[in-house]
């Protein structure tokens, strides 16, 4: 098999676990663990030659890192 | 792509997917993100798709930002 | 053909120091060396005009990556 196709399947299983069973209990380990996983599919679709939805997949990542650390701040801020 | 520079990025972006999973310092786990997007980002450039590794080079640098924001919050 | 083997063999050689290496401090200026070694393996490894922009941007991006986490960790601008 391709090599990009099997190196993108074992860090989403390593993101995927990682993200499921995260060490320090916090938001932001959490957090930082959800784009492990992220650039695994990315190595996925590469491997499909999809240009066009790796492109709106990085930004739409981008924007949801965003959106999530906007709402843990304004967590942080109302408890 | 050669055969030994095929192993070796996708060897260095292993590594980086696992300590990034492993370690528990804030810190230490974004600089293992760097890592990891350090041996991907070969494989985008090999395939030839220079402007999707253009777009990816600069939007991933402002995603650890976004939660460097958020991880200086928790450490005070 | 011999520079990309000399500039892969660094990119290793700095990610596996950085990765075991147990002070944060210590941990950036390997990892500067492995942007800076990846960011010429990139320009290497395609014959294309196109390719130095993509060089380029992931050393302007990836040397804005280190400077954010470095200044974060010494404490960011004292307020």
């Amino acid at each position: 098999m391709n090599t990009t196709f099997i190196l993108g399947l074992v860090i989403l299983a390593i993101g995927v676990l990682s993200v499921a069973f995260v060490r320090p209990k916090t938001y932001v380990a959490r957090l930082i663990n959800l784009e492990i996983p992220a650039w695994g599919l990315l190595l996925v679709m590469l491997a499909y030659d999809e240009a066009l939805a790796i492109l709106t997949f990085v930004a739409v990542t981008a924007i949801g890192t965003f959106v999530i650390v906007r709402l843990l701040e304004w967590r942080d801020a109302s408890c | 792509m050669i055969a030994g520079l095929e192993v070796a990025f996708g060897l260095i972006a292993l590594a980086g997917a696992v300590s990034a999973a492993l370690i528990r310092d804030s810190y230490g786990k974004l600089i293992s993100l760097g890592i990891l997007v350090a041996g991907v980002l070969p494989f985008i450039v090999d395939r030839g798709y220079l402007d999707v590794a253009v777009t990816v080079s600069l939007i991933a640098p402002i995603a650890t930002i976004f939660v460097l924001m958020v991880a200086r919050r928790e450490e005070s | 053909m011999i520079a990309l083997y000399v500039v892969a063999a660094i990119a290793v050689f700095a990610a596996i120091r950085a990765i075991i290496e147990k002070n944060t401090g210590r941990k950036l200026p390997y990892a500067n060396v492995l942007n800076f070694a990846v960011a010429g393996a990139l320009v290497l490894l395609l014959d294309h005009p196109l390719s130095l922009v993509a060089a380029a941007a992931y050393f302007v991006g990836s040397t804005l990556e280190s400077n954010a986490i470095a200044s974060t960790y010494a404490g960011g601008v004292k307020r």
